[in-house]
């Protein structure tokens, strides 16, 4: 009778390994940096063990590396769930979180914030950032019409949103000379000074769309099939695709606003996972979380020493990685259907 | 008898009322540690005399050494190329690694307000007991005096530090003295060959007022909030300055490239040869080579002709 | 017996079915048969509950939209093909209502197994969607509707895209899966291949059905011709088989060169 059994779809040791490779990821990024700290005393101060680092050493391992690796951890998670989401949603293998306008909307309201200068910049920015980015979203949704448009009228919407974000934001960009070096650094993307507070409320907010999108990763797959053939299997796809979009804007707003426009994560892990475990159904979203997590926290790792003391920002390394990578899955898939 | 005296102890009594008053009394403007002080709109605490100073700002450093505090500089940016004496190392200006400049054990950082995060980066130092000293483009001379003072009030250099400012001052007044045109000169100042420029408000539109010429980017001053207005060609022809400054002759511009623009060759600066190609990042540095800026600018205009 | 009474939906302020009355045997092959616009897709969708109706469907005595245990498969035109998913676990998904989504039980697995190898597509499993012919894609769609064990099956144009060797292969299969006792509904372009399949016709124009009945006696009805505006004859074969083709009417083209 066993042998008759079709192959099991999914593996608990598949989403085990995606965690462990978390780990692994995070132990690297502590490890290393341009201070030199052993790695003994480094793990014995995480544990809370005696004879761990002292003074400056544990103030750098605890202040100033360890909120960076828990920072990226939770934008690559947010980033490359979002992006499988959007995947699932739009149909379409090369949608990436930042579709619907988010990046565009965010960019916006981080050039209004710096070039508003005044007050505590520091603080205004992240909130200017993600109120333009979920504004952006629900611009797409007014401009596509309805609540629960078709995914082809969202995306064309969402272009549309987001050319005249950026073309304000040029705008102001124009008006306002000594703005420009600030902004492209943030669109560049950087995990530079991560401190506990970020840490504090990105977490709240990736941790609730991550929890949501976790929730529904399952019916996400009704997504994958016509409308008509969800709704025989007793789905309504419209309310599954309102609910994923918003859940997936939300982690995403709040990925950017902490730490810029990061590009590539969204759209690289989760082919990454499917390709690598042979299953495209949305079982995979937690190991894509996990996977997008360790390899965040990995191309930090390298912006951080590869040129030291120079740091390089962090959408150049996810680049790198990601362009030669998109050559890779095209060819696969034109190899494929041949 | 006591007219013997007199005059001397005259002269005794003056000198000692006076003594406190002269900037060569060492003594008297000798730093006291710690010291807290307020630059760039911050207030820092630095606990010792600083020995092991890492500059982040191209122009503190070259106030620095002239100060004399150039032993007590233990790095400087990848952009601090001046003087050339001075360690330069790969930290970053702009984007402050501070792990890196952490790793260098540094008891003193200059950073400048500009700087990307500049605020966390200063919070983040400071949670590893590394003093930040923030530096602000100054809109004036004053101000830009005040910078250098600053820096010798940390360094325990304050009576070289008010010498190099006094000097700085007298060069600067005699150079603008001898230059000063009562013609009216206008020049335009090009930041880059799409045509940005500088207006009055700027430091360096500053300077170019001091020897009362006359910025033709002025009209434009609505166009950006900072001084920095992109200007058309048609304006150029239109206005006709009599001189032009070429700020980005290390990016390939002089004369020549600017009479061979199109339209161009018509224009007053063009054609009484009266281009004159900035020196690389003088014209952008507010310490102790303002002065050669301003040497600069008289130099050119003694040879405009009009 | 499936029993729809008055059934009007409403679409944009227009009536696009306008009060439908059938009744639909248990374990018959209906077609739906009409020009484009007439309704049938719709109806279709309103089987499933993607359109708000007054009126009533009835699935033995039951409202189908209150009654959740019922299955009713969807077999599309033209489906959306996931990227890089496996034949196996596309198949998987038609067990999503029963299972839970996302669970896949011993149980599932067995029948998916079974459903595979009565498609002749076992040989297959691993293989990914999107590298398909058209014929093995509808032997996929098909599978992945039979492992949801309905009672209804609804096929929305099932041979419009295929050769004609494929055409009379998931023909065939449908009516194997007729005979088990599931009540299929089908729209069709082609009368000739639906008469020869289907027990019953449904003929329907701008809403309305305007006959419904054996598909021998529809198909040679006025009501089948009108249906067309007269642009098609109705001829008999030696065996007795109906074939319906276009017949073209004298227009003041024909003299012309084209």
């Amino acid at each position: 009778m066993k042998k008759n059994q079709i192959d099991r779809v999914w593996r608990w040791q598949i989403t085990a390994s995606a965690a462990a490779a978390l780990l692994i990821a995070c132990l690297l990024g502590v490890g290393f940096g341009p201070v030199n700290l052993n790695f003994g005393s480094i793990i014995r101060t995480l544990l809370g063990l005696p004879n761990g680092l002292e003074n400056e050493d544990r103030t750098l391992l605890l202040e100033l590396r360890l909120p960076r690796v828990v920072l990226g951890a939770l934008v690559g998670a947010a980033l490359a769930t979002s992006g499988a989401v959007y995947q699932s949603v739009f149909r379409n293998p090369l949608a990436d979180p930042y579709l619907l306008g988010v990046a565009s909307g965010a960019g916006l309201g981080a050039t209004i914030a710096i070039t508003n200068g005044g007050g505590d910049l520091h603080a205004l920015l992240p909130i200017f950032a993600f109120l333009g980015g979920v504004l952006a979203v629900g611009a797409t949704f007014l401009v596509a019409g309805r609540l629960f448009a078709d995914p082809s009228t969202l995306l064309l919407a969402g272009i549309a949103v987001g050319s005249f974000a950026t073309a304000f934001q040029t705008y102001l960009q124009q008006r306002n000379s000594a703005a420009l070096r600030p902004v492209y650094s943030w669109i560049l993307g950087e995990l530079t000074v991560a401190n506990w507070d970020v840490v504090k409320w990105a977490g709240f907010y990736i941790f609730i769309a991550l929890f949501v999108l976790i929730r529904i990763s399952k019916v996400l797959d009704a997504l994958m099939l016509s409308d008509e053939e969800a709704y025989s299997l007793g789905v309504s796809p419209q309310k599954i695709r309102l609910i994923a979009v918003a859940a997936a804007t939300l982690a995403t707003a709040t990925a950017v606003s902490a730490s810029g426009l990061i590009g590539f994560v969204g759209i690289v892990v989760p082919h990454l996972v499917r390709g690598l475990t042979k299953r495209a159904t949305n079982r995979s979203l937690l190991s894509i979380a996990f996977v997008g997590a360790a390899f965040l926290v990995i191309a930090d790792l390298g912006a951080r020493t590869l040129l030291s003391p120079a740091e390089l920002p962090i959408g150049v390394i996810t680049a790198f990685v990601g362009a030669p990578f998109f050559l890779f899955v095209l060819r696969a898939r034109n190899r494929g259907s041949q | 008898m006591f007219k013997k005296f007199t005059r001397p102890t005259a002269l005794l009594v003056t000198a000692l009322l006076l003594a406190p008053l002269s900037p060569a009394s060492a003594a008297s403007t000798s730093t006291k540690y710690p010291l807290i002080i307020s630059s760039g709109g911050y207030s820092t605490t630095i606990p010792k005399k600083p020995t092991r100073i890492i500059s982040l700002s191209p122009s503190a450093t070259e106030s620095l050494f002239e100060i004399g505090a150039g032993k007590q500089v233990l790095a400087v940016d990848s952009l601090s190329n001046f003087p050339k004496s001075a360690p330069i190392t790969e930290l970053s200006a702009f984007e402050p690694n501070v792990e890196a400049i952490a790793a260098l054990k540094p008891d003193l950082v200059v950073l400048s307000v500009d700087a990307m995060k500049s605020m966390v980066v200063k919070e983040a130092l400071e949670k590893l007991k590394i003093p930040v000293l923030m530096e602000k483009a100054p809109e004036n001379l004053a101000q830009a005096y005040k910078e250098i003072e600053v820096l010798g009030a940390v360094t325990d250099r304050s009576a070289e530090a008010k010498k190099v400012t006094f000097k700085m001052a007298a060069l600067i007044k005699s150079i603008v003295n001898r230059t000063k045109k009562t013609v009216k000169i206008t020049f335009f100042h090009e930041l880059d060959n799409t045509l940005y420029s500088v207006t009055s408000d700027t430091f360096i539109g500053k300077v170019y007022k001091d020897f009362g010429l006359v910025n033709i980017a002025d009209k434009a001053a609505g166009a950006d909030s900072y001084g920095y207005p992109q200007l058309s060609a048609e304006y150029l022809l239109k206005t006709d300055p009599d001189v032009i400054f070429l700020a980005d002759a290390e990016y390939g511009e002089s004369a020549a490239t600017v009479k061979a623009r199109a339209g161009w060759s018509g224009i007053t600066a063009v054609t009484k040869k009266n281009v004159f190609a900035l020196p690389n990042d003088i014209p952008s540095r507010w310490g102790p080579r303002l002065v050669d800026f301003y040497r600069y600018v008289a130099a050119c205009l003694t040879k405009v002709k009009k | 017996m499936i029993n729809i009474e008055n059934l009007i939906v409403r679409f944009d302020n227009a009536e696009v079915l306008q009060s439908i009355n059938l009744d639909i045997p248990v374990g018959t092959w209906s077609c739906l048969v009409g020009p484009n616009g007439a309704g049938k897709t719709t109806l279709l969708r309103t089987m499933l509950g993607m359109q708000p109706y007054s009126g009533s469907i009835k699935y033995n005595g039951r409202e189908i939209a209150k009654n959740k245990s019922l299955n009713i498969a969807f077999v599309p035109q033209r489906p959306s093909i996931p990227a890089a998913m496996s034949v196996a676990e596309y198949v998987m998904l038609g067990r999503a209502k029963l299972d839970g989504w996302g669970k896949e039980s011993a149980h599932s697995r067995n029948i998916v197994h079974e459903m595979l190898e009565a498609t002749q597509l076992l040989g297959m499993q691993s293989q990914l969607v999107n590298t398909l012919s058209g014929g093995e894609m509808q032997r996929v769609l098909i599978a992945r509707a039979l492992v949801q064990e309905p009672e209804v099956m609804l096929l929305d144009e099932p041979t419009s895209a295929l050769d004609l060797h494929h055409q009379i292969a998931v023909l065939n299969k449908v009516e194997e899966i007729k005979a088990t006792g599931v009540t299929i509904i089908s729209t069709m372009h082609d009368i000739t291949l639906g008469a020869m399949y289907a027990e019953r016709i449904i003929i329907m124009q701008s809403g309305r059905v305007l006959l419904d009945g054996e598909s021998q006696s529809v198909i040679h009805s006025p009501e089948l011709r009108s249906a067309f505006d007269d642009r098609i004859s109705v001829h008999k074969l030696e065996n007795g088989r109906p074939v319906i083709i276009a017949a073209k009417r004298a227009t003041g083209l024909d003299q012309g060169v084209i």
